[in-house]
């Protein structure tokens, strides 16, 4: 589900809702695994946090979702590799980024 | 005068030692005007020092010893990233050219911006977090001053000897923790931080003690000044006099002690004094928690909860995503034991896929969960199952089923079983034959039906949350009534006696994997009760260990079997006081 109108908008662009489980949340160093993830693909690729918008390839907009433990977030993935991106992501937030709890 | 100050422990362990004092480096900053000829220069300066800064970065991350903790060289990738960013790169160029301002103004107004959104932070760990965002600023800062001064302005302690010293700074930055990791700091002393913070993180992974948070530690200690330093109780203690002293290094020769005790224990059997063996295993929620088994060398997984892999997401992982998780667990285990809990949803663990949910029940821990309702719907358990099955090719593998009530429930679901060890010999898959069914007694009627459920089970296993939450009439997570919830009440005790009992009479194996298991108050009482199996959280196996190889179950035994039989609550108190202090 996709709850942005402009995203929507654009067809053939990937909308994932994603709960955010890790214990700290989307922390420094949770925020840098992220980008490091997303950066590696060509895609362009967005968060959003209710109606806020980053990038998601950028280290101080995922810091500033300030998004703790429990909160729903969109992955919004535009571009040739946007299905991978999205499942790599998905994961990485699915592990709580690798951390031991 | 000895005096104490406090803040909060965060590590473990007391250590006397030297203060240094390490000094802030908070800069002065003032707004200057430049003049339009001169912008181009200041950029470029900002941009030097940037460059500067991330090159004194990478060259402390390609000097890390290997033996870092990946937390923190983690952390140092994290500022790298933060110094390419365009909200730290970008915005203060434009704030310089749009101003006409000096560097260091610029960084500091968009420092002081970054900082009013975190302020907003409803999450009080990630309000912390404007303290990553404030060391790599200050090291910018420190490279234009440099700039302007011509000498090094960091603070980092690279060339001076710390051996036994205690550190008392403002707040350390991962470079920092870095660069002082191998010259036998004896503990730290921070102004800032909390519990995850980096200080707190460095000095667990090197095991020494270390208080955050002591509020203006350096106004009241002088360098090289005797300091203790008490993790456990956060407190420090300035100008300590000999008898302190003494019995500090008392206290640091029994930590020492039970620390070589703990290591001894994980080579060791678990076999009680009067040699009886007890099976210690672990309880997992995932593939990655593993690793923590081998630390303490646990004899296998005695619970893994499958949860996890059903949660945070639209729809259910198939066989095969469920086949490559239970794999996983299996493969790392190497020949130990794996029981797998089929999925026990509902309750206090709601799905967001929102199938299984249904309406909202007014009692969700009586209502439509676990088994009930993976029998209401067999194409959620079906594929687990087989999953299940087909990873037992690959080790010794149990399967295990939650919340059973009634026998016809327990029959549903042995068809099931049945049914899905038919298809797989039709898709021609290995799976181990005499693959092991075990059920959980969680609801006081399993217990008290025991006997028939151990009739066509392989084995028992006590699952003590819900068993106590039943049987008291106490949800374990409401305050309200938590003083009610009391793993020894004797309803309790009996329930498990008759389980133990039921099971040692068809011959079958019994064991307990609630948190009563891993609880060292109750493992006494447990191992007086007949239990010879527990399996619980991986960080509590070696004092579990511990208690288990200094117990005698003859005499447990004996007093637990005078607390089932007494009718006076008093003396029930008294005997289950005497169960901790008897061996």
């Amino acid at each position: 589900m996709c709850f942005n109108a402009a995203a929507k908008m654009e067809y053939d662009v990937i909308c994932k809702q994603v709960t955010i489980i890790n214990k700290l949340g989307l922390h420094a160093r949770a925020a840098a695994k992220f980008v490091k993830s997303a950066s590696a693909f060509e895609c362009n690729i967005d968060l959003m946090r209710g109606n806020q918008r980053v990038n998601g390839k950028s280290i101080m907009g995922v810091m500033m979702l300030a998004a703790s433990r429990g909160t729903t977030l969109q992955i919004i993935a535009d571009g040739c590799d946007e299905a991978t991106a999205v499942g790599v992501l998905e994961e990485l937030i699915n592990n709580k980024f690798g951390e031991g709890e | 005068m000895t005096f104490a100050l406090t803040g909060i422990g965060v590590s473990r362990g007391v250590v006397a030692g030297k203060a240094h004092i390490q000094e802030a480096n908070r800069l002065e900053i003032a707004e200057l005007e430049i003049s339009a000829a001169g912008i181009d220069a200041e950029v470029a300066r900002f941009n030097s020092a940037l460059k500067k800064a991330r090159q004194q970065l990478k060259t402390i991350r390609d000097r890390i010893p290997a033996t870092t903790p990946a937390d923190i060289a983690a952390f140092i990738d994290t500022h790298l990233l933060m110094l390419e960013d365009a909200a730290l790169a970008y915005v203060p160029v434009d704030i310089i050219r749009r101003r006409h301002c000096n560097a260091e103004w610029a960084l500091k107004m968009q420092r002081d911006e970054l900082a009013a959104v975190f302020d907003e932070m409803d999450d009080p760990y990630l309000r912390t977090r404007i303290d990553d965002v404030d060391h790599v600023v200050n090291r910018i800062l420190g490279m234009l001053l440099q700039q302007q001064t011509g000498r090094s302005h960091d603070t980092e302690t690279e060339d001076v000897d710390l051996d036994g010293f205690v550190i008392v700074a403002d707040d350390l930055t991962p470079a920092d923790t870095i660069l002082m990791r191998h010259q036998g700091i004896a503990a730290f002393v921070t102004e800032h931080g909390g519990v995850n913070s980096h200080t707190a993180i460095l000095a667990r992974s090197l095991g020494i003690p270390a208080i955050v948070g002591v509020h203006h530690v350096r106004r009241y200690i002088r360098q090289n000044e005797l300091i203790v330093v008490d993790s456990e109780t956060g407190v420090v203690l300035a100008d300590p006099d000999k008898q302190m002293l003494q019995q500090i290094r008392v206290r640091q020769d029994r930590e020492r002690h039970e620390r070589d005790q703990l290591v001894r224990l994980k080579k060791q059997p678990t076999v009680t004094r009067d040699g009886h063996e007890v099976s210690l295993q672990a309880n997992i929620e995932t593939p990655e928690d593993t690793g923590a088994i081998a630390e303490v060398s646990a004899d296998g997984v005695g619970l893994y909860r499958t949860e996890m892999l059903f949660m945070n997401r639209n729809d259910w992982p198939d066989e095969e995503e469920q086949f490559h998780a239970y794999l996983k667990v299996v493969q790392a285990l190497n020949g130990a034991p794996v029981t797998i809990r089929t999925l026990d949803l509902g309750a206090d663990k709601q799905v967001d896929g929102g199938r299984a949910a249904g309406a909202i029940a007014t009692n969700p821990a009586l209502g439509l969960r676990a088994i009930r309702l993976c029998l209401k719907d067999p194409t959620l358990l079906f594929p687990q199952l087989c999953a299940i099955l087909r990873v037992s090719a690959y080790g010794p593998v149990r399967i295990m089923l939650p919340m059973l009530t009634n026998l016809h429930e327990l029959s549903q679901a042995l068809q099931l079983i049945h049914e899905a060890r038919q298809l797989l010999r039709k898709r021609g898959q290995d799976f181990d034959t005499a693959l092991p069914v075990g059920g959980m007694i969680e609801v006081p009627a399993a217990a008290l039906a025991s006997g028939l459920f151990a009739e066509h089970l392989d084995f028992l296993s006590i699952g003590t949350n819900d068993l106590i939450q039943y049987t008291l009439a106490v949800d374990r997570l409401a305050d309200d009534v938590s003083h009610l919830y009391e793993p020894l009440h004797p309803a309790v005790l009996r329930l498990i006696h008759m389980t133990v009992a039921a099971a040692a009479s068809k011959g079958i194996p019994v064991s307990m994997c609630g948190e009563m298991a891993g609880d060292a108050n109750y493992i006494p009482v447990l191992l007086g009760l007949g239990l010879r199996e527990l399996s619980m959280h991986p960080s509590l196996v070696l004092e579990a260990k511990g208690i288990i190889c200094n117990s005698n179950t003859a005499s447990l035994s004996e007093v637990v079997h005078k607390i089932l039989n007494s009718n006076c609550q008093s003396e029930i108190s008294g005997l289950i006081e005497t169960l901790s202090n008897r061996g």
